[in-house]
């Protein structure tokens, strides 16, 4: 198993390569189910944070995309929901998935970082991160437009609203998980959910229809 | 009457079947919204994130991982305090006592109460001159205190004087061995500074 990780730097001559050490996970960490992880974590094993956070990760971070709509916020996010995570991880009881846990932390997060700060406009270097299929550039550069409105009007959302929007559109959360992790009841999480595609509505008006 | 927005929601996600909506059939109000409503979620589903590359994920895994040693072992929760307080707490008042007893029966024989610091290298019976003879309770004025006031009782006197039934706290406590009056010590000295006593 490879041990490290090399890549090169853009823009040096001499070509200098950069070798980060990379912890191999051991393999009997890699087949624990999440309860087990979160023991060992507590009993001082960090390699089995490592197995959470890559786990998890890629979940994490398109949540907190979804919110801020910028990679270098949604990074930075990310990285403070693992952080937080890791603080509070003797108060995980096991009632709820880990996912679902760091959805309510990554939530809670991203609510009061949009409440502190305006989202900011997607830059082209994010863009440039979406992976090319099939679609004609024509296609692509329509879809992206169109999603960059919607995500606009998602981004203007009160907060309740955008937190039950995302969490049931993109990850597909069933209403009684959102009403866990956003602390209300189901009638309140479907009601959100109405006001929210209603204010869409009223945003986009048919341009995206 | 128009459908509520759960049951539009129900009906838009098709939780629920349209037809069992009789309403629906009959009011083109309530079929505007539920077409609107699909029409947004439609919208919203179609809208990708970036994905980031693949060299992104082991970056920021590595930064997470500088992140999270940085601050050590995962905290102690804060309900999980009680369990090591509780009987902290516990075990500190039944010593108090104790204390406060022995210093007050030989203040009542006419003997000067006991200074509270320095501490005097005397001869103890047999539990207490294994801990003052340890090297790292030499000046420890606090643990010299409990070991002197307990100098000249043995557990029969304590018993008798109801202070230590076999299988109590205070049996317990008479007869802690020298590291583990060193850590009620240190978990009594932990409780007093949180406390700001």
């Amino acid at each position: 198993m490879a041990s490290s990780l090399t890549w090169t730097l853009p823009g040096t001559w001499p070509l200098r390569t950069v070798t980060q050490p990379m912890r191999p996970v051991e393999p009997e960490l890699a087949d624990l189910d999440e309860r087990a992880l979160v023991e060992a974590c507590l009993r001082g094993q960090s390699a089995a944070f490592d197995v959470i956070v890559e786990r998890h990760r890629r979940s994490v971070y398109l949540l907190c995309y979804r919110f801020v709509s910028n990679h270098e916020d949604a990074s930075d996010l990310s990285q403070d929901v693992f952080l937080r995570a890791y603080r509070g991880l003797r108060s995980f009881r096991g009632q709820s998935s880990l996912a679902t846990w760091l959805y309510r932390i990554g939530v809670n997060v991203c609510l009061n970082r949009v409440s502190a700060k305006k989202p900011l406009s997607e830059s082209i270097a994010d863009r440039q991160f979406v992976d090319e299929t099939a679609e004609s550039a024509p296609d692509r550069l329509l879809k992206d437009e169109r999603g960059a409105r919607v995500r606009a009007a998602i981004a203007q959302l009160p907060r309740k609203q955008r937190a039950t929007l995302v969490l049931r559109m993109y990850h597909e959360m069933s209403h009684q998980e959102i009403a866990d992790v956003l602390g209300s009841s189901v009638g309140a999480v479907k009601a959100n959910f109405f006001h929210a595609l209603s204010n869409l509505k009223k945003m986009l008006g048919g341009e995206v229809l | 009457m128009h459908l509520r927005p759960d049951e539009l929601i129900d009906l838009a996600e098709g939780t629920r079947a349209e037809s069992s909506a009789t309403h629906l059939a009959a009011c083109a109000v309530c079929r505007l919204h539920l077409a609107e409503l699909k029409a947004m979620m439609s919208a919203a589903a179609d809208v990708d994130v970036p994905e980031p590359s693949p060299l992104f994920w082991d970056h920021f895994s590595a930064r997470v991982r500088q992140a999270v040693e940085a601050e050590g072992a995962p905290r102690r929760s804060f309900w999980t305090w009680p369990r090591v307080v509780i009987p902290a707490i516990s075990v500190a008042t039944v010593v108090l006592a104790v204390a406060v007893t022995l210093n007050w029966g030989r203040t009542e024989r006419g003997i000067a109460p006991l200074p509270s610091i320095a501490p005097v290298p005397v001869a103890l019976p047999v539990a207490s001159v294994d801990l003052l003879a340890d090297p790292q309770s030499a000046g420890d004025t606090a643990l010299t205190l409990v070991a002197e006031l307990s100098s000249d009782m043995d557990f029969e006197t304590a018993r008798e004087a109801g202070l230590a039934a076999r299988g109590s706290a205070e049996h317990a406590v008479t007869h802690l061995t020298g590291s583990e009056l060193r850590e009620l010590q240190r978990l009594l000295q932990e409780e007093l500074a949180r406390s700001g006593a």
